[in-house]
């Protein structure tokens, strides 16, 4: 049992510790990331796909050089229902829309290019508590009694962090705003996960396959993971629907899942939890919480990844402009943390319309949900969807300021939707400098 | 192709990370309904979480628990749940 004294400890490395570790090093800090896996991304369960409408602002970039299973340029979507199945099929642009990644590849990665910048890491490592002291939070002790002092911890220790638990800012949560998903991957070989895959993610609905949210199928590249869930309400589990299991297995016995996963088996499977609602406060003295650990993800578009990378490095960057002013109060690092979150276009467009989904979301029947999914797949995606709702309620109303806030944010966000070509570009040049 | 909960864990005791509080806990069994890998049983009038070596470490059990009466932890470092593919 000892005392160690660092500038900063990240607690966590899945995709929000390392970015952060990583950025803190690299501004000069000593930084210790602490890990509770053998490998980092051996206790992760998730999507697995990179957004590139995140990945190419200038602080992602870097992540293009990671290990990389697949480069996605399309999506499919299918309707399915006992009369009939619609697919929809979409090219946007000519850039790439997703990388699809292993997380225990990944973050493996992402950790060794911390230790690159000069971060210490120390893997399977448990924390058990928090040191606080007047207030401010200043260490964590771990499974075996060690004791890591930091002028600030970033907390990114995912969805059920015991940090951000112990320090009362993740609040006791109720089931109906939290997601179980469980992923299944099956095993084809990579000549047939192209031949019937291709480049190309696939969401579903279809009868008793999901409750409240979307199934999909992202390929890697010798495998596809195949995710589905719901909504944890009294509802998840009705009937014939016992457990996450008999949504999946519905969901690959449809014949035009069924044949494409012909010949294959089940590699791995996992479970994993998400809560879809925003934690009302991400800072204490002394503290941030980054990533999943402080609500920075949204489960029905599943987008959680982008949010923990941009958030771990801004967790950095305030920390290190606290030391600099040596002030660790929750007003300073809320203010130097929230302002870059609250100026990143990105994150502002999921967060717009992740807003505006959920309430209808927890309150309609599931018939409206379908009908809602379906026009978002038929008009263009989620956040024209959004727009276009909000603009349409202001004209039905007469208020005249959703339509103002409607336009305000179709402005705000041409920057993202201006995303195209030059993406592959930026990709390439990552690629070739790896 | 029937859905196979293929998971593996790390060798290396977990040490006891979930437990039942038994002055809160009121049997409802919402900890057993939303767990995927029967971890927790009742026992009495309350549920325990007798197959702790099944967990996959979700956290469901704690999250729906409407009484508090999950106390949830982590295993010990390097211990636990082990993910191919994430």
């Amino acid at each position: 049992m000892g005392n160690y004294q660092y500038d900063i400890i990240v607690v966590g490395a899945g995709c929000a510790g390392p970015a952060a570790a990583k950025k803190a090093a690299e501004l000069g800090l000593k930084v210790l990331l602490l890990e509770k896996s053998q490998k980092p991304g051996e206790k992760n369960v998730s999507g697995t796909c990179l957004n590139m409408a995140a990945l190419v602002d200038p602080d992602l970039q870097y992540l293009m050089k990671g290990p990389i299973e697949r480069e996605i340029t399309e999506m499919h979507s299918f309707m399915i229902s006992p009369e009939r199945t619609t697919m929809f099929r979409e090219i946007p642009g000519e850039g790439l829309i997703l990388l699809s990644v292993r997380r225990d590849e990944f973050d493996a990665w992402h950790t060794e290019q911390a230790k690159k910048a000069g971060a210490e890491v120390k893997l399977s490592t448990t924390i058990v508590d928090i040191i606080e002291e007047d207030g401010t939070v200043k260490g964590v002790i771990t499974d075996s009694g060690d004791k890591y002092f930091g002028k600030v911890i970033i907390d990114a220790a995912g969805v059920n962090s015991i940090v951000g638990r112990k320090a009362g800012l993740i609040p006791k949560r109720k089931g109906t705003n939290m997601i179980l998903y469980t992923i299944l991957n099956v095993w084809l070989g990579e000549e047939k996960v192209t031949e019937r895959f291709g480049n190309s993610i696939y969401y579903f609905l279809a009868p008793n396959c999901q409750y409240k949210t979307w199934p999909w199928i992202f390929p890697k590249k010798e495998v596809v993971t195949i995710g589905t869930g719901g909504y944890m309400d009294e509802n998840l589990f009705n009937g014939d629907i016992k457990s996450v299991n008999d949504y999946m297995q519905n969901l690959i016995d449809l014949p035009i899942i069924k044949e494409k996963l012909e010949g294959g088996r089940v590699e791995a499977w996992g479970l994993h939890l998400e809560f879809d609602q925003s934690i009302e406060k991400r800072t204490k003295a002394g503290l941030i919480l980054t990533g999943e650990a402080g609500g920075f993800v949204i489960p029905f578009l599943g987008e959680g990844m982008p949010e923990a990378f941009f958030t771990g490095i801004y967790a950095a960057e305030a920390a290190a402009k606290a030391i600099e002013a040596n002030d660790f109060s929750e007003e300073f690092l809320e203010e130097h943390f929230m302002g870059r979150y609250n100026e990143n276009v990105f994150l502002q467009s999921f967060r717009y319309v992740a807003d505006m989904n959920k309430q209808s979301i927890l309150s309609m029947p599931d018939e409206e949900i379908i009908a809602m999914m379906q026009n978002i797949c038929i008009g263009g995606g989620f956040i024209s969807s959004a727009i276009h709702r909000n603009w349409m309620k202001g004209a039905d109303e007469d208020d005249m300021s959703l339509v103002q806030d409607a336009k305000d944010f179709y402005e705000f966000i041409q920057p993202y939707r201006q995303v195209g070509s030059e993406s592959l570009e930026i990709y390439k040049k990552m690629r070739a400098e790896k | 192709m029937k859905v196979e909960m293929k998971v593996d864990y790390y060798p290396g005791e977990t040490g006891e990370f979930i437990k039942v509080d038994e002055e809160k806990c009121t049997g409802c069994g919402d900890c057993a309904k939303f767990c995927t890998r029967n971890v927790w049983v009742k026992d009495g009038e309350i549920y325990r979480p007798k197959n702790l070596k099944e967990c996959a470490e979700c956290g469901a059990c704690w999250n729906i628990c409407e009484f508090d009466a999950v106390i949830f932890g982590e295993p010990k470092g390097g211990t636990g749940i082990r993910f191919e593919y994430g």
